[in-house]
């Protein structure tokens, strides 16, 4: 990151008389309302594309797995709650431990956190909806079908039972025969490509769809590490694509990829998993951080302290997270070498995460904190997260992990990581949003009551499950005898189990409560900084009816009190938006989007013939092939708006060409000041604006911390 | 549910705005990396590659496991007949971009006959691979050189095969006259796709039918 002087790069704007647009544009915001509506009805549903409504969906869907995922581990808590009880037979167990790590990494985790970047990226970053929105519905669809296809299988009882990793050979056809392993396969390569779609999509409208002005440097952190989680996704995902790919050719035709008689290697499959494996758990971990980065800076009240180690910490993990997957086979006899290789880089981890972590405490230490719900979930997330740390560092080490290695101190570290790295961000980030979502507020009671039973569960439930696996339990047992000894701390961590479930259980019931009672928010409750909190909670279908430009890092802190710049000539009889250039987000084109269509519905069900198909035959899919070929020609087929009313049409020109001593200038004239260290006399609010943000960059530094804090507006 | 609030209507807050920047006169119909279809190609053209690279990584850690390679009783692949189908598809990759070169000027035509002969040589790079591998003495279930050597050829030939129906579809888009010099964007995607198809295709050669003779 070369972060240009920020001075220079306030946006020189041409004299234009204020106007109050809520005042002047009732004609066009109902236009725009009738562009941006999607259609209602039950056969509506099935066409929205609005980047809102799918994200929404994404968030709600995922909730509803996390629930069955933890329903499963409540049952399964309740089979180990003391020795040789017998509610569930081992079977079913193997079933349930396996849906339950499936549900949590593949239709939950990531999912939510794909879900929250849908919903909230294009808000923060000024833009009306995302680059593709039929890509968006489609990669929906093929995650919910694939959740749904998976829970048939565990209601029939042949779900997957191998595992979340599902190592051979134990899952190869001569010791697995039934279906179920084909589903772990289909499905997994099913919701990857969900997965893959919504990162192409991510990565797409940030790089070219943010406000005019907000530069990769004024970025906000949540869109920084949504798009480092997205490029993460984008190298992760296919590794995985291709080790479920052979096992299903082993599987289905015989092939010999894992075979060992036959040149074949099991732990083929266990680099090719964890080489996505790995990454999966940052994946689940980046955005995350992002999300605390958010709520530190709002309930601060001040600028998140260490932009630039934030964001540089954020490209790290997710560049180091491939070079970490072998410790999870340091019980696979590989070279010693190698094995100190990879203990060193798990290790190495550790230190963009406590840059993270130091930021954080900088920004608590030097600003006002206040102590609302994100901000409690927030701090639950640095104590779980930094215990689940220090046992990361423990079995990084390869004699230690050797000890470890598939007892419940394994079970007790990964927990402490996912549902403290993740879950508790996810909350808290559940918590601020929720008013800008739904336009109330979150009961603030119950929130701290869902609080303290979640943390106190978590830490019921896992802490003890540590001793338990040093005192030798293994992993995915069904039972204990007696003379073990632990049943007791079973118990406990059984009872935490159930004080955790009710947190869950109060969490929803204040969401779905406040939902529908909660008091009016506002469209900025928090006095946040970012451009989210700029429209109307809930927001319009259109987001913005002007797209704002953007000058500093808290573009709603530094908004000069004589009006905000926006950005006009937007048509609002179309689904315009306005193209950005990438690294310092000029305007630069516009782009006409798609409105609601069931294609992606029909694509997806085209699709899904391959995939489904293939559980029971192989020739299905080339069937499903043909088929999808067909509907991408439908998919992209010239639309009408292009055919007929291009604005670049050659009628067009004549207009253009008039216009151009007119309007066009002041769109060259404002940007290409931007290039140079405008020397015209700038208005008096943009120095004020400049002025601040050199403070802040100060801050950055360190130098000055406290020095740009009380300049900002604090409601 | 009688109870219920009202809902607060949604308003844009109370701010002042201004007007800063006027994009009504921006183009709309732009080409290469201003527009987020061509970000859209590259980022899944980054996946493909991703999964191709696995899929050669699997190739490589097979054969560095096994005592020899290919295995007893498989022929190192003969180079004259795959050799000769690698300059084809190089071949149909240039056709490609002859015709994208016409469509920069607005020459219809020349993208026509581009695509055509792209399409065609496409097609005997496919007729030419099911001839090779009719004669060959492994199956994908021989073992696990066959696995790869077979998964690599039939995964890359459905790419061939699906770049042939894309571009038949772009074909059928120019004869309605769709594409201008400005209204290209699709043919330059297309030819993106063509490339990496054609491209990805030169490390799997070296891997399929050197690799085995080191």
């Amino acid at each position: 990151m070369t972060a240009p002087p920020m001075t220079t790069s306030v946006v020189p704007l041409p004299p234009a008389p204020p106007v109050s647009a809520a005042l002047v544009d009732a004609a066009e915001r109902q236009q725009l309302a009738e562009t941006w509506a999607s259609p209602g009805g039950f056969l509506g549903w099935f066409t929205h594309v609005n980047h809102r409504n799918i994200g929404r969906r994404y968030i709600i869907t995922a909730f509803a797995f996390f629930v069955l995922a933890g329903l499963e581990a409540l049952v399964m808590r309740t089979q180990l709650a003391g020795p040789d009880r017998t509610l569930i037979d081992p079977e079913t167990y193997r079933q349930l431990f396996t849906m339950h790590g499936v549900t949590m990494l593949f239709f939950f985790a990531v999912p939510v956190m794909e879900g929250a970047g849908i919903y909230l990226v294009p808000l923060m970053i000024g833009a009306r909806d995302m680059a593709f929105p039929r890509l968006n519905a489609f990669g929906y669809y093929v995650y919910l079908f694939a959740g749904v296809v998976l829970y048939g299988g565990l209601l029939l009882g042949i779900a997957p039972d191998g595992g979340w990793f599902n190592y051979v050979p134990l899952t190869l056809r001569e010791y697995s025969p039934g279906i179920n392993i084909d589903l772990w396969a289909t499905m997994v390569t099913f919701i990857e490509l969900a997965a893959l779609v919504a990162a192409v999509e991510l990565i797409a409208t940030i790089f070219k769809m943010r406000a005019p002005g907000m530069s990769l440097n004024r970025m906000p952190l949540f869109v920084w590490s949504v798009l480092v989680m997205a490029f993460m996704i984008l190298f992760a995902m296919p590794p995985l694509m291709v080790a479920s790919i052979e096992l299903a050719i082993d599987r289905t035709v015989g092939g010999q990829f894992f075979n060992a008689a036959a040149g074949g290697d099991a732990l083929l499959w266990q680099h090719l998993f964890w080489f996505f494996g790995h990454p999966e758990v940052y994946i689940i971990l980046v955005p995350a951080l992002g999300m605390v980065s958010q709520v530190v800076e709002t309930f601060t009240r001040r600028p998140v302290f260490g932009y630039t180690a934030l964001v540089l910490s954020l490209v790290a993990i997710g560049f180091a997270s491939f070079g970490l997957w072998v410790h999870h086979m340091f019980a696979t006899g590989l070279p010693e070498l190698g094995a100190s290789f990879f203990t060193a880089s798990s290790a190495l981890i550790a230190i963009p995460s406590g840059v993270q972590l130091f930021c954080w405490i900088a920004s608590l230490w030097e600003g006002r904190p206040e102590l609302r719900s994100p901000l409690l979930f927030v701090l639950g997330f640095l104590i779980t997260f930094v215990l689940g740390g220090i046992t990361g560092v423990m079995v990084a080490s390869v004699p230690f992990d050797i000890q470890a290695h598939d007892t419940y101190f394994v079970v007790a570290h990964l927990h402490y990581v996912l549902i403290g790295g993740s879950v508790f961000p996810l909350l808290a980030a559940a918590h601020y949003w929720f008013p800008k979502a739904t336009g109330r507020a979150m009961d603030e009671g119950t929130a701290r009551l869902s609080f303290w039973l979640i943390f106190a569960g978590v830490h019921g439930t896992f802490f003890v499950q540590h001793a338990l696996g040093l005192m030798g339990m293994p992993r995915r047992v069904h039972s204990y005898p007696a003379e073990m000894g632990w049943g007791t701390l079973n118990l406990v961590s059984t009872v935490g189990a159930f004080v955790l479930g009710t947190g869950f259980a109060v969490f929803g019931w204040n969401a779905w409560r406040s939902a529908r009672r909660g008091a009016a928010a506002g469209a900025d409750p928090w006095g946040a900084s970012t451009l989210e909190w700029a429209t109307a909670s809930p927001p319009e279908n259109f987001n913005f009816a002007h797209v704002p430009v953007v000058a500093s890092r808290q573009p709603l802190w530094d908004a000069p009190p004589d009006g905000v710049p926006v950005v006009v000539g937007l048509r609002s009889d179309r689904r315009e938006v306005l193209i950005t250039r990438t690294l310092d987000a000029a305007p630069d084109c516009k782009l006409v989007l798609p409105g609601p269509t069931a294609v992606p519905l029909f694509t997806t069900l085209a699709v899904s013939v391959s995939f489904f198909g293939v559980l029971f035959s192989p020739w299905w899919v080339p069937v499903g092939g043909v088929l999808t070929y067909a509907m991408l020609v439908v998919w992209n087929w010239p639309r009408q708006t292009h055919e007929t009313e291009d604005s670049d049409g050659p009628d067009h020109h004549a207009a253009r060409r008039e216009r151009e001593a007119g309007a066009d200038d002041r769109v060259a004239a404002g940007w290409a000041g931007e290039q140079h260290t405008a020397p015209e006399p700038e208005p008096p609010d943009g120095a004020r604006v400049g002025a601040a943000a050199g403070a802040h960059l100060q801050a950055d530094a360190g130098t000055g911390v406290s020095g740009s804090a009380d300049a900002r507006r604090v409601p | 549910m009688t109870a219920r609030p009202s809902i607060p209507v949604p308003h844009a807050p109370e701010r002042l705005e201004r007007a800063a920047v006027d994009v009504s006169s921006l183009p709309v119909l732009v080409t290469g990396p201003r527009a987020p279809l061509w970000w859209g190609m590259v980022l899944l053209l980054a996946i493909e590659s991703t999964v191709f690279a696995s899929f050669a990584t699997t190739y490589l850690y097979l054969r560095f496991l096994a005592p020899q390679w290919p295995p007893m009783g498989i022929d190192a692949p003969g180079l004259l007949l795959p050799s000769i189908n690698t300059g084809v598809l190089i071949a149909s990759g240039a056709a490609m971009a002859w015709g994208d070169a016409g469509v920069k000027k607005g020459n219809t035509r020349q993208l026509l006959i581009g695509l055509a002969a792209a399409v065609g040589l496409g097609l005997v790079f496919l007729v030419l691979k099911v001839i090779e591998y009719r004669d060959v003495s492994y199956r994908w279930d021989t073992n696990a050189y066959g696995s790869i050597v077979w998964t690599i050829v039939v995964f890359h030939s459905t790419h061939v095969a699906s770049v042939l129906l894309k571009g038949t579809a772009v074909a059928a888009l120019a004869l309605k006259g769709h594409f201008t010099a400005e209204r290209r964007l699709g043919v330059q995607i297309n030819g993106l796709y063509w490339q990496f198809v054609v491209a990805v295709w030169v490390p799997l050669y070296v891997l399929l039918y050197w690799v085995p003779r080191l």
